[in-house]
């Protein structure tokens, strides 16, 4: 295994007195493509804001880049790119794509800085490889589901991060998009080395693209390659009744209705 | 026309209105985005309760009237922060309270006095180059701020956990937000008044959303129109002798729904 990039040791997180997330030990190697899984409330996002330095440990310790996360400097958050669940954003804000993706090197300014030449450079550089640099003066808001996706990835990227933390990036877009969407991130991982995060609900979608798959339910039930964690034993655990295991060996999780839009 | 302007008292109040003017559109910009346009109205009404307060006990009305619309916004922000009350509840016990403690402070007074009221409705025509002294210098502190802070601003504005995520200190600038808008409140007291100066905030702002998509677009003609409705709305009231509060928000309400009507956003209202 390479360097460990973030290492979870026994961490217990929560909010108001509710654990979200309990006993989590788990090293991500720098490099490694991971994906995250489990049901509803299962403390996935709790993983990407711990991640992201924004919700310490109640007990234990999570070291990010080496550096324990309730300590973590603003100049270390900005190399993790973050790309944030779709219906926390609003669509209307009036802002052009460049502008969107130019956010991405304000933290890595800092206060009083302002953006240069090189730093418009650096955000144009990410439209190129998310293929939006022609949109750069389009509305976000006038963008398909998909389109935003991409330069909202491209603003991470604008970071130039180490790692990459998506948090269900293919809800709420239509299927063919999902496909591209996810071939652009395996893409970027194979090209410029990222380590990558991917939370999501749809197993199927990329189970043949990751390393490992981690899989949540408040505690951690398993951590391994796919074929490892994706047993109808360990599963049953988890998702309970909600599980069809087809013929095929495909397996369905049915217990997000209400999140498909 | 050309001779009122040739008076003082008119030069005055045109610049006091249009300084005004620049700095509500301004800030309206983020108060908008941010959606803080309730807490901004709570703030006014905090205000004319420290204004209230000043007279009856003797001290500097534009000092009390700031320190009574810090400790609103502080309140509220700590209020939302702590999740224990959405912002439009914690702003609305607010707004009444400070509102009843202003008329709690104009009812002890002895006597009827004529200028508190000023605060409440705003006469530019009467501001004394004392007075445009401190608007001045709080004005233009509260644009250099804006300018200093923009990027971290607008940053919050799209999405303060995002922004807190990527390494900007997102609560501090959120918390410095609130107080230029309090301070912002204060300035524009004497010229639109506590009742009328969120209209001030809030129509520039609305209106350049309605015409453009892109941030540095939005806030620069939100900038030109609440300057020139200021401007307009002074000049409006001298000539034909109304009251200049009014008068200002009345044109800028007038703008506003023609750039509803003329939107290029109109036609794509479709739902996503």
């Amino acid at each position: 295994m390479n360097n460990p990039i973030i290492r979870f040791s026994h961490a217990t997180f929560g909010f108001s007195g509710v654990v979200a997330l309990e006993d989590i030990t788990l090293d991500i190697a720098e490099g490694e493509f991971v994906g995250v899984i489990g049901p509803n409330g299962s403390g996935k996002t709790t993983l990407c804001r711990a991640i992201l330095g924004l919700m310490p440990p109640f007990s234990g310790s999570l070291k990010i880049f080496d550096c324990s996360c309730e300590e973590l400097h603003c100049h270390h958050r900005a190399r993790i790119g973050y790309l944030p669940q779709k219906d926390s954003l609003d669509r209307n804000f009036p802002i052009t794509v460049l502008e969107t993706v130019m956010m991405g090197r304000y933290g890595v300014l800092g206060l009083f800085k302002r953006p240069s030449k090189q730093d418009r450079d650096i955000a144009m550089h990410a439209l190129e490889s998310v293929t939006m640099h022609d949109h750069w003066k389009t509305a976000l808001g006038y963008l398909s589901g998909g389109q935003q996706q991409r330069v909202f990835i491209a603003r991470a990227l604008a970071q130039q991060p180490k790692v990459l933390l998506l948090d269900e990036p293919t809800t709420g877009i239509d299927i063919t998009t999902q496909h591209s969407v996810l071939d652009l991130v395996q893409r970027l991982h194979r090209d410029m080395g990222l380590t990558v995060l991917l939370v999501t609900h749809d197993i199927n979608m990329i189970r043949e693209r990751v390393n490992r798959l981690v899989l949540l339910k408040t505690r951690l039930y398993a951590a391994g390659p796919p074929e490892e964690v994706l047993r109808p034993d360990i599963l049953r655990e988890v998702y309970g009744k909600d599980l069809v295991i087809t013929e095929k060996d495909l397996i369905i999780v049915e217990d997000y209705h209400h999140h498909h839009h | 026309m050309i001779e009122l302007l040739s008076y003082d008292f008119m030069q005055r109040s045109l610049a006091a209105a249009m300084l005004v003017g620049a700095v509500c559109s301004a800030i309206g910009v983020f108060v908008v985005l941010r959606g803080l346009a309730f807490v901004g109205a709570g703030t006014a009404h905090a205000a004319f309760a420290g204004v209230a307060l000043a007279y009856l006990m003797g001290w500097p009305p534009l000092a009390v009237a700031i320190v009574f619309g810090l400790a609103t916004v502080w309140v509220t922000g700590l209020m939302e922060e702590q999740g224990r009350m959405k912002l439009d509840v914690s702003t609305g016990i607010l707004y009444t309270a400070t509102m009843a403690l202003a008329i709690l402070f104009i009812g002890m007074m002895k006597s009827y006095n004529a200028e508190v009221y000023g605060y409440l409705f705003g006469s530019v025509l009467s501001v004394s180059a004392e007075e445009l002294q401190i608007i001045l210098g709080l004005g233009l502190s509260v644009i250099a701020l804006l300018l200093l802070f923009s990027k971290e601003l607008y940053f919050i504005a799209f999405d303060q956990e995002m922004a807190e995520a990527s390494g900007v200190p997102a609560r501090r600038i959120f918390y410095l937000l609130l107080t230029l808008v309090a301070v912002t409140v204060v300035v524009s007291l004497k010229t639109v008044g506590a009742i009328l100066v969120f209209a001030m905030v809030l129509i520039p702002a609305s209106t350049a959303y309605q015409l453009t998509h892109s941030l540095a677009q939005m806030t620069t003609l939100s900038v030109i129109i609440g300057t020139s409705c200021a401007a307009g709305g002074v000049l409006i009231s001298s000539a034909w002798d109304l009251p200049s509060g009014p008068a200002i928000v009345l044109l800028a309400t007038a703008v506003f729904f023609l750039s509803v009507l003329f939107s290029p956003k109109r036609l794509r209202r479709s739902p996503a």
